[in-house]
């Protein structure tokens, strides 16, 4: 039982980062209908910024101009850090995906992963292969709570993820650009008819999922230390997958079904070898699609990634 | 597409003026001439290249034109250009403009016997060609290796990603298999293997591959929509985790000691076959439904097209020239492991074919040629290699959605025909 | 035996019912009409005998055999053709392809031939090229056989998909506003080719149309159909001079 429970709180960790990650891929699909592929790399560099900005504001502190408490810096570092990143969303749409608008969506899966592997690259020839550790900005404790140990990272990694996913959903329900979006998502065609105008709303969407990421690639860093360019395709591809298992365009499915694929792996770890995690989670997923075509939350698309 | 306006300076006009009427003397060479002018110029090489070269202050030839050290070793840029100038550029344009009226007569007359005939004495040229060539240099025969396995891969996955139209993405996946069932044939079943069992060995990956394509197509073309782009790629990631447990292949560590089969005539020939027999389905009107059901699904059906089948079979197809093509690569290679089919190799092989140009057999060569030649001539770049091929894409999706050769047939004979001369006469 | 015979045919789209109890027999080389408001369900009850949905309750036969829950190129095959409202063309493809694609059915070279290059085969592609063409030729479009059918105009576009249909050799054809857009010369022009096609190839058309000049001229018979139910039938005289026909639908639609 307590095997079992510490499994849970493993898997609402693993849940936290794919979520988070997922609600990028989905916004994006549910606005454009395209799938952003450069998105896992997006919060690879959300989690290199956090890296720059903690490491600043430790220094900083450090110096004795300003002292700040480390708590400050955690926060500080994710809310610069996701504006910071936003803007490289919005850079991504901008010049990856709006002189594509038109152009089949194919085309702009392709520049997408084009975008992925420039931002990798990017990172390796800035700072070289050498691996970055994330500082260390919450002095690890940990709990024991009915012979389950659970440390204050997780539980506060669990408790942002949930933080932002309610905020977003705010944000999406309560105002007028929330709105717009999910007009934007109900019939594409319409709105920019309606006076919204459409590359605001793809800019928006594009910044709010990649703060998200940002967010996610921080939460990250602190349970996970070691950065590596690659990152982004280990965990954002995953995430992927988590969005589509959610249903295309889902909010709700994103999140939900990113917490389900952290339960798939961790538990499939812990019953079979942990070689087997990625064949066992990404069979079961398949297996999900196959009998429900347009995911947990999705709604019917004819759509297609079409010439 | 969008058409763009592009305002041409004085000069780049005087020039393009300038390349138009140098081209336009060479209206007349049909493809024999071409043929027999590479082949005395890498014939050329092949007797005098590596003397020239170290007479210009290199150590021996270069390897692809000289791109390979214009960064590390700037001043033989000069030679460089000199070499690629006697060797290539002036031999083949001379050869050719000499021999243009022997050419046409020649093409023409065997085109009269027999087009087997014409299209076999082609191959034949070019095969010398490539042989000379790589001949000079080891190096370049393992890059022309790898771009030729480059064209079957492209082509095989342009007939789901252009042809049908969907966006598939489990081709790493189908080379995967193919690569690991070819070797298993020829590493692990036999003691004693002879080369006789390599056509066997390609053949059982293409099966293995298309038994694969088989489990994604099932679940995929039950709906419609972007669907299959989704189930595919969990195939790919599906293949490279279940290969990294499978013990009996090396696991993650890979499988190497590929007997050396897959020589240059090998290679050639599979490629070839494979564009032969691609060419043929996608021009014949069972091939063309795949159009129909990409352009309107509806319509196809009710013009009596089986659209189901047609996916499917498309689908396996292709799926069994990547795994054929999976075959060639782990034996150029003699290596293969998990991790080299996986979200970098789908990158490049979508790459490819987006590149080249979707729907056209031409396209798809291109494709493969020209991003696997620019990869190996912009190896000198080092990473920054990986800054500007994704550049070039982004840019060709931006001015040219489809790719560069998009949407043209590519029809042998008339590749094939003599060149009516500027003159006039026959 | 009639060609195609629809018996009580009932659909239902969720909890609305599109089709009610909708009976239609048509005889070799007889011209019906199917007139009726938009939204009646004219074109509904195309898809529901082409196969295209599965009626909720019915039978329906052609050439007495029952073809519920055949697949639309099954049907297709058998020899019912049709052309769509909204024009659906392949749009990479050129007029000549298109005419090729509706011979699908007739190849039997099956996989080999596709691969290899048979000589059976070229013979087979051929043969639909000489269809092709002479097909084209009938309806006037030869010009434009090697044309990506995107740049043609509306009325050549019209032109190719009849083509297409008729390639499929059907002994019925239904034709879903085959008129629609066109101006009046292009009307006249059509109507001819439909008069041609009838009478050169014998075959029965069943055809859904709003310009009542069209209907009127060319059918034996008309329907009429509001709110997925067949309130009149008979000669275009008494479809024309039928009350409930005038209220329905001349009442409230333009006549041309």
């Amino acid at each position: 039982m307590t095997y079992f429970l510490q499994n849970v709180v493993n898997a609402l960790q693993w849940g936290s980062f794919y979520a988070l990650i997922a609600l990028g891929y989905s916004m994006v699909y549910g606005v454009l209908l395209l799938f952003n592929f450069a998105h896992g790399d997006v919060f690879m560099v959300g989690s290199y910024i956090g890296f720059f900005v903690a490491t600043g504001l430790v220094g900083l502190s450090a110096t004795g101009i300003i002292t700040l408490p480390y708590w400050l810096i955690l926060v500080l570092t994710i809310l610069i850090s996701m504006i910071l990143t936003s803007f490289v969303g919005m850079l991504i749409e901008r010049v990856g995906y709006r002189p594509l608008r038109d152009a089949p969506r194919a085309s702009a899966a392709i520049t997408g992963l084009m975008i992925g592997i420039i931002l990798e690259t990017l990172n390796l020839i800035a700072l070289g292969a050498e691996r970055y550790k994330f500082p260390e900005l919450l002095q690890s404790q940990t709990y024991d709570f009915m012979g389950v140990s659970i440390t204050n990272k997780k539980i506060m990694i669990v408790f942002v993820s949930l933080l932002l996913m309610y905020l977003l959903n705010l944000f999406v329900m309560k105002t007028k650009w929330g709105m717009a979006m999910r007009a934007m998502a109900y019939d594409f065609a319409v709105v920019p008819l309606m006076g919204i105008p459409l590359n605001t709303i793809a800019a928006l969407t594009f910044g709010l999922g990649s703060a998200l990421a940002a967010a996610a690639g921080i939460l990250f860093g602190t349970a996970y230390p070691v950065m590596d360019p690659y990152m982004g395709v280990t965990i954002g591809w995953k995430a992927f997958v988590a969005a589509i298992l959610g249903g295309r365009g889902s909010i709700v499915g994103a999140a939900v079904a990113g917490f389900i694929l952290g339960f798939i792996e961790i538990f499939s770890a812990s019953i079979f070898p942990s070689t087997y995690r990625d064949l066992i989670a990404y069979s079961i997923i398949l297996l999900i699609l196959v009998f429900r075509p347009h995911g947990l939350f999705g709604q019917e698309h004819t759509s297609k990634l079409r010439l | 597409m969008t058409a763009q306006t592009i305002q041409e300076s004085k000069k780049g006009r005087r020039f393009r003026l300038w390349w138009q009427s140098v081209w336009s003397r060479f209206d007349d060479v049909p493809l024999l001439g071409w043929l027999v002018g590479a082949l005395v110029a890498v014939g050329l090489e092949y007797a005098v290249g590596r003397p020239f070269a170290q007479l210009l202050g290199m150590r021996k030839s270069p390897a692809l034109f000289g791109f390979l050290f214009i960064l590390k070793e700037p001043w033989l840029i000069p030679s460089a250009i000199v070499y690629v100038a006697v060797m290539y550029i002036l031999p083949i344009a001379a050869v050719a403009k000499v021999t243009a009226a022997v050419a046409n007569k020649t093409a023409a007359a065997m085109l009269r016997i027999s087009t087997l005939l014409s299209v076999a004495i082609h191959l034949v040229l070019l095969y010398a060609v490539l042989h000379i060539w790589t001949d000079v240099l080891p190096y370049r025969l393992i890059v022309v290796k790898l771009t030729l396995i480059a064209i079957v891969i492209t082509l095989s996955l342009n007939v789901v990603n252009g042809y049908m139209g969907e966006f598939s993405c489990s081709h790493p996946g189908f080379i995967s298999l193919g690569a690991y069932g070819a070797s298993v044939v020829t590493i692990l079943l036999f003691d004693d293997p002879g080369p006789w069992l390599f056509p066997l060995a390609l053949i059982v990956g293409g099966i293995v591959a298309a038994i694969g394509a088989l489990l994604v197509a099932i679940p995929s073309f039950r709906t419609r929509g972007d669907y299959l782009a989704i189930i595919s790629l969990a195939f790919t990631f599906i293949i490279k985790s279940f290969m990294e447990n499978m013990e009996f292949v090396g696991g993650p560590r890979g499988l190497g000691g590929q007997p050396n089969w897959a020589s240059l005539p090998v290679v050639f020939v599979v490629t070839i076959i494979a564009i032969w027999v691609i060419n043929n389905f996608v021009r014949s009107i069972l091939g063309k439904a795949l159009n129909a059901v990409r352009d309107n699904e509806a319509a196809a059906d009710a013009m009596t097209v089986n659209t189901r089948r047609t996916k499917m079979t498309a689908f396996l197809f292709s799926a069994f020239w990547a795994g054929v093509a999976g075959g060639l690569l782990a034996h150029v290679l003699a290596f293969i492991n998990p991790a080299s089919f996986g979200l970098q190799k789908l990158a490049e092989v979508l790459a490819m074919v987006y590149f080249g140009g979707l729907n056209s057999v031409v396209g798809s060569i291109v494709g493969a040629v020209s991003l696997n030649l620019l990869g190996e001539m912009l190896r000198p770049l080092e990473i920054w290699k990986w800054i500007v091929i994704p550049l070039m894409l982004i840019l060709m999706m931006i001015y040219r959605p489809t790719g560069l050769v998009a949407f043209k047939e590519f029809d042998i004979v008339a590749l094939l025909q003599p060149k009516k001369t500027t003159k006039g006469d026959e | 035996m009639p060609l195609l015979e629809v018996k009580h045919m009932t659909h239902f789209f969720g909890g609305l019912r599109a089709v009610h109890d909708f009976n239609l027999s048509i005889e070799k080389g007889e011209i019906r009409g199917l007139i009726g408001p938009n939204g009646a369900g004219k074109t509904t009850i195309f898809n529901l005998i082409t196969g295209v949905y599965t009626p909720t309750e019915g039978e329906i036969l052609f050439q007495g055999q029952p073809i519920v829950g055949l697949q639309p190129h099954e049907i297709a095959s058998r020899g019912l053709s049709r052309t769509f409202q909204n024009l659906r063309l392949w749009r990479h493809m050129s007029v000549v392809e298109h005419i090729k694609m509706a011979r699908y059915s007739k190849l039997t070279y099956g996989l080999v031939g596709a691969f290899f290059d048979t000589p059976e085969r070229r013979r087979q592609e051929e043969e639909s090229d000489e269809i092709a063409h002479r097909l084209m030729k009938e309806l006037g479009i030869s010009h434009l056989a090697d044309q990506i059918v995107t740049n043609l105009p509306y009325g050549a576009q019209r032109r190719v998909e009849m083509a297409r249909a008729l390639a499929t050799e059907p002994d019925l054809l239904f034709l879903d506003e085959p008129t629609a857009g066109m101006n009046p010369e292009e009307l006249v022009e059509m109507m001819d080719i439909f008069r041609q096609v009838h009478e050169e190839f014998g075959m029965a058309i069943f055809l859904i149309e709003h310009r009542l000049r069209v209907v009127m001229e060319l059918c034996e018979r008309i329907q009429t159909l509001v709110f997925g139910e067949v309130i009149a039938e008979g000669t275009p005289d008494e479809i024309q001079n039928n009350p409930k026909v005038i209220e329905a639908y001349l009442g409230e639609e333009d006549i041309h």
